[in-house]
């Protein structure tokens, strides 16, 4: 092993050393890499653990939890529940997020508990001193007494003792800060922004009287928490305690999946580069090999020397990527949590845990990829013969593998378009990397077929350089293969993120201005946050339906429930009012016939997310337990959604109201009647009226203005997929540098020949130049063909696995003309140092080298 | 005595009781506020079963059980049930208005049950507690029965008999307790005083002897259980007087069918205040008052407790005069301490007891419960 280290040392890292800038190049492209896929990967882990950590948090010591799906579990139960012998304990929750005057910009949960039976359940984490310890008993005893977290009572400026003003709707209420909440633990819910009070304080403030959230079980140990199921009320349901944190996990994952997914492309870009300058050392030492194998250097040796080589640039790029990363996270996890808090579900990450499985991940990860770069090279290695110490050039190249690669190429994208039907999120990605997989076994036979096929027709063109570059590159193998297939690669998912963008931009802005019709928007203040559980106060909706207005007004109930595990949201709404105004996008149904069988209550609208996710579609019955009843209803048609927070049921407003006994509005829309050129004006004005009645308790928002802010937030979710994007695309430009400067640094002697025979400096350039151009044009061609069938990949199949949704296919050929003669553009200035470098030593010097 | 301080009284949930418990030692070392509440300052008038009920306008208030009882084989058990009730702030009628949260309540119940298997040596104990509210807890009374309740664990007050219901992971009571004799009404007609001014008193009465049967559960194993139990009812709002370190209270029933209930307040330099009192009870049923100049009190043996490192009494010589009782008193086994450190900060002992001695020159026996507290670290209740 010794013998080993210290041939690697002299044999392998000398030479490195000699060629510095090289392997600076590659070590530079894994840091890159290695660093976005960690920092990627450690920000949305913060994320999805500040989340979970929250979650589990209120869930506490629960066993099992009661809910009603889209009402509150009335509180008579509680007495019943404490009763049974199956239980232990049993605590009432209740949670809204509410703001306070001081900062109304700063909205906090404020949780509503019994002191008595709550430390059963969790551990509020209270740093009182000696006199405050009847703390908790002093929430019952003092109505509008809550004890807040540290860092909450920072952000509200008030501390023990001191009165805080509270708003939840239009309702205002003073809170005195009983005690503060510390160390770590339940105080750290929502990143810190909780306060907890007594559940009679919670229901009188919030006016969520007769009944609760939720109630937390604990089971007596063997007991079978279904063994309540004969005293729970009609709509009471039985949970697991953290069916809220899996509902809400399950949103992430799609998303967590494929920014992880995109991350790791530029550490797979890098992986060429590694395989290109392995590949560089190995045959540019043939000789020096067959020396060491003359000597009694075993094929083993050589082996595992490059593959050493290929472990030895993965380390010193991983090292390397942590001063990078450190840089990145913090941009990332800005970028991801406002990502994630506006798309899925709130989260506060204030500090980031380095997670150390994380870690091992981005280590394991990075070590396999420059050790499957350095693979084939080392493979290669092995097969330098002693007798090639008396061989005075370097044997020909294999040029018969080429077919074999580019069958291989051709069946690893059929093979791709094969496993993309299989269901499951994790196929759609397989197929993806086996598209790259076939397309870079493809270059080498496209530079094959370039070599054999173009000669001719580029020497009409760029005259004898450009043929002679073409020769070249045929004659390059794989070494300037790998090189364009990392361009394909980069260019590849350029291209298809581009078109599935473009679509998916289309699809939404259609989407906004049909379905999201309205001139007016209203809802109760933080209706999202709090998941639409408030109404609009009735004393608000009585003064806005006797508004003296020309408008048309859209009531809507959304309730959040949840089908088999799929969360999704059940809106009523008028369909004949909305009809007057907006439409939807159908997927499945005729719009002509289910219209008005919808009005009549007769069947339900399900969105394409919701059919996807459940695998109901047209002529399926829906069938939901919601509070009391169960609506069971026909799926009468599939239309496009793109709420982020889960699929959408549609049905009648009228018949759910009369049916479940709901006249609750939680949302409406405002249409103008007069669509001229005043309706601008009205709506700001009608829009300033509502608010004044609403006294705060609604928020109104303009449809023009809320139509631009859903646009808005499109636009800034995908900003992170380009910088990642971007990145793979430097990764791929330095991998052509890298090529470029070793095909000239591999016949420097062959170039000053031809300088000696008579060639021009600026003829050599030139075929250096064709050499870059051609290999440009490989990649990016390749990549473009590659780029539509992932494209196709992207939103046909992975989309629909992981979101649920699908778009209408738009292929932005703008965008496309613009940046793919940029990316040609950039590409080719990265062959500037290699043009600079083949006339950087007398002729005379390099030809007396032999 | 078991006075509104006792900290016998701990709960189910850590904090909470703990919190409970600092209110009731602020309680004990008079500085709570006791403004708006009701005082007890003179005769009690106590009228039955009304009294059972709950006298929402004082303080503090708890109706307590213990007894001493025999399986068919003849093991014995020793049990304990004490129903709590705190009044958090003063006065029942809340601030209405039409958004009146049904949770809000300024009573807080709080029980307490033990179990000691006395061949096993086990003692066993649990704790509940809810609010006034929603029927989780508090006292109802219809059809001449006063039922108070914590959560399942109840104790109805009939006109013929109490019935005690406690479920619990380790052991449960179901028992029926026939009060053999009146109620008896301790110092001036229930008015008792614990201190040196007129309202540190508390109102106090007792069913000294109760015919007990029916089940107890320890584990997985069932008995049918008979013996005798006794019951004390008791409210008061005046906190303890400042400087008492803690108390030891006897109650006693005797084979020649009387009964004996005496209280030692105990000041921190270790003798006893003179407030100190007690009450014997003829067969009939008629009382004699006892003060402190007719009790004495030796202790013979201590326990030191391996998990407080408190020592305890667990064997006494207690006399009285006029009536003429000398009684050795022993712990059925030592260890009955309630440590609730881990949950509370409370540690206290309270425990079955078997007594011998003579009364009036003749030989008797019996058994019991004595409470002690204050000999652990000082009374305090950390969250």
């Amino acid at each position: 092993m010794r013998l080993f280290f210290r041939l690697f040392i002299c044999f392998n890292l000398r030479h490195a050393v000699r060629h510095r800038w090289r392997v600076l190049i590659v070590v530079a492209g894994i840091a890159l890499g290695a660093a976005v896929f960690t920092s990627v990967r450690l920000a949305i882990h913060a994320s999805v653990q500040s989340f979970a950590s929250s979650m589990n948090r209120i869930a506490g010591a629960a066993d099992a939890v009661l809910t009603k799906p889209g009402g509150l579990v009335p509180e008579t139960l509680m007495a019943p529940i404490l009763r049974h012998p199956a239980l232990s304990s049993a605590a009432p929750v209740s949670t809204a997020y509410v703001t306070s005057r001081f900062r109304p910009d700063e909205p906090f949960l404020l949780v509503g508990v019994d002191p008595v039976m709550e430390t059963a359940f969790r551990p509020w984490g209270v740093e009182a001193p000696s006199s405050s310890r009847g703390l908790w008993l002093q929430l019952m005893a003092e109505p509008r007494a809550m004890i807040a977290a540290d860092k909450l009572a920072d952000l509200l400026g008030a501390g023990t003792g001191e009165d805080v003003e509270l708003i939840h709707l239009n309702r205002h209420a003073p809170f005195r800060i009983a005690g503060i909440m510390k160390g770590g633990g339940t105080s750290l819910i929502d990143g810190g922004r909780v306060a907890v009070t007594d559940i009679s304080s919670f229901q009188e403030f919030t006016g969520r009287l007769g009944g609760i959230d939720r109630i937390d079980l604990r089971l007596r140990s063997g007991s079978d928490p279904t063994a309540l199921a004969a005293i729970l009320p009609p709509g009471v349901q039985i949970d697991k305690p953290t069916a809220a944190r899996d509902s809400g996990l399950q949103m992430l994952q799609a998303y967590r999946l494929n920014l992880s997914i995109l991350s790791f492309v530029s550490l797979f870009v890098g992986m060429f580069l590694v395989y290109s300058l392995v590949a560089l050392h190995g045959a540019s030492r043939r000789r020096e090999l067959a020396i060491l194998r003359s000597l009694g250097g075993s094929k083993r040796l050589l082996f595992f020397l490059f593959l050493a080589e290929g472990a030895f640039f993965g380390l010193a790029g991983w090292l390397a990527a942590f001063p990078v990363g450190t840089m990145m996270v913090q941009y990332l996890l800005e970028g991801i949590n406002e990502t994630i808090s506006t798309l899925f579900v709130r989260v506060h990450v204030d500090r980031l845990a380095l997670d150390p499985w994380e870690i091992v991940l981005s280590f394991a990860v990075t070590m396999a990829v420059s050790l499957l770069g350095a693979l084939l090279p080392a493979r290669e290695a092995m097969k330098v013969a002693p007798k090639e110490v008396l061989s005075v050039e370097t044997p020909l190249r294999q040029r018969k593998k080429t077919a074999h690669l580019a069958f291989g190429g051709v069946a690893a994208v059929f093979f791709a378009l094969f496993i993309a039907r299989i269901s499951g999120s994790v196929p759609g990605y397989a197929a993806a990397f086996l598209l790259f997989a076939g397309l870079s076994l493809l270059s080498p036979w496209i530079l094959d077929r370039m070599g054999a096929a173009l000669p001719s027709g580029l020497s009409r063109i760029g005259g004898e350089p450009a043929r002679l570059a073409a020769r070249y590159l045929r004659d390059s193998g794989i070494r300037a293969a790998v090189s364009v297939a990392a361009l394909t690669t980069a260019v590849a998912l350029f291209c298809a993120l581009a078109v599935m963008v473009h679509s998916f931009r289309h699809t939404v802005e259609a989407w906004v201005h049909q379905s999201v019709s309205g001139d007016l928007f209203l809802r109760p203040k933080m209706a999202e946050f709090n998941r639409y559980r408030d109404p609009i106060p009735p004393k608000t909706l009585k003064t806005l339906q006797k508004l003296n207005a020309p408008v048309d007004f859209l009531p809507y109930h959304r309730i959040f429930l949840d089908y088999g595990g799929v969360p999704y949201q059940f809106d009523t709404i008028d369909f004949q009012a909305f009809s007057k105004y907006g439409s939807f996008l159908w997927v499945a149904g005729d719009p002509a016939s289910v219209y008005p069988a919808l009005e009549r209550g007769e069947g339900v609208l399900v969105s394409e997310v919701f059919a996807n996710r459940t695998g109901l579609g047209p002529g399926d019955r829906y069938r939901a337990q919601i509070r009391a009843r169960v609506l069971d209803r026909p799926i009468l048609g599939v239309v496009r959604d793109y709420r982020t927070r889960g699929g959408v049921v549609f049905y009648s407003f009228a018949h759910f109201a009369k049916q479940f006994d709901a006249t609750a509005v939680n949302g409406m829309r405002i249409f103008f009647q007069d669509r001229g050129p005043e309706l601008e004006p009205a709506v700001e004005e009608l829009r300033g009226r509502i608010l004044k009645i609403s006294e705060g308790a609604l928020e109104v928002t303009a449809g023009r203005q809320l139509r631009w802010i859903i646009l808005e937030i499109f636009d800034q979710t995908f900003a992170v997929t380009f910088v990642l994007l971007v990145i793979s695309l430097i990764v791929a430009g330095l991998g052509i540098a890298s090529t470029l400067a070793v095909l000239v640094l591999e016949r420097r002697r062959q170039f000053n020949t031809i300088l000696a025979v008579g060639a021009s400096p600026g003829q050599v350039r030139s075929v250096i130049f064709w050499e870059g151009l051609l290999m440009t044009l490989a990649g990016e061609a390749t990549g473009i063909l590659g780029g539509f069938l992932l494209s196709y990949l992207l939103i046909f199949v992975i989309n629909r696995q992981s979101f649920g949704w699908t778009f209408l296919y738009r292929v932005d050929w703008t965008s496309l003309a613009v940046s793919l003669p940029l990316i040609l553009a950039a590409a080719l200035l990265t062959s500037l140092p290699a043009v600079r470098l083949v006339l950087s030593e007398p002729p005379a010097m390099l030809l007396r080298e032999r | 005595m078991k006075m509104k301080d006792n900290p016998r009284i701990t709960s189910v949930s850590a904090g909470l009781i703990a919190a409970l418990a600092f209110l009731l030692v602020c309680t004990a070392v008079g500085g709570a506020e006791e403004a708006g509440f009701q005082k007890v300052t003179g005769p009690c008038a106590l009228a039955f079963p009304e009294d059972h009920g709950a006298h929402r306008g004082f303080r503090t208030e708890w109706w307590y059980y213990t007894g001493n009882v025999h399986s068919d084989a003849g093991e014995p058990f020793g049990f304990q049930l004490t129903f709590f009730r705190t009044a958090l702030r003063p006065g029942t009628a809340e601030e209405g208005d039409a958004l009146r949260s049904a949770w809000k309540s300024s009573q807080l119940f709080i029980a307490h049950a033990a179990v000691t298997d006395v061949n096993r040596k086990i003692h066993l104990s649990a704790e509940t507690a809810a609010r006034e509210a929603l029927e989780l807890a508090g006292v109802r009374a219809g059809n001449e029965t006063v039922t108070v309740y914590t959560r399942a664990w109840k104790a109805c007050i009939g006109p013929q008999d109490h019935r005690l219901a406690v479920e619990s992971e380790r052991f449960s009571l179901n028992l029926s307790l026939t009060p053999q004799k009146p109620p008896v009404l301790h110092g001036n007609g229930g008015y008792s005083r614990k201190g040196s001014s007129p309202e540190r008193a508390s109102c106090y009465y007792s069913f000294s002897r109760l015919a007990a049967g029916g089940k107890i559960r320890v584990g997985d194993r069932t008995w049918n259980v008979a013996g005798t139990a006794w019951m004390d009812h008791e409210f008061s709002t005046a906190p303890l007087e400042p400087g008492l370190a803690g108390w030891d209270w006897f109650s006693l029933q005797l084979s020649d069918r009387t009964e004996l209930m005496v209280f030692f307040l105990r000041k921190a330099d270790g003798e006893i205040h003179a407030a100190s009192a007690g009450t014997f009870v003829d067969p009939s049923g008629e009382t004699i008052g006892l003060t402190r100049r007719q009790l004495a009190v030796e202790v013979l043996d201590r326990w030191k407790s391996p998990d407080s490192n408190a020592v305890y009494p667990v064997r006494w010589r207690l006399s009285t005069s006029g009536p003429d009782l000398a009684l050795r008193i022993r712990a059925r086994i030592d260890n009955q301490e309630m440590d609730t450190r881990q949950t509370t900060g409370v540690v206290y002992w309270e425990g079955s007891v078997t007594a011998e001695g003579t009364a009036s020159g003749r030989p008797v026996s019996g058994t019991g419960y004595v409470e002690m507290t204050g000999y652990g670290q000082p009374f305090d209740a950390p969250m």
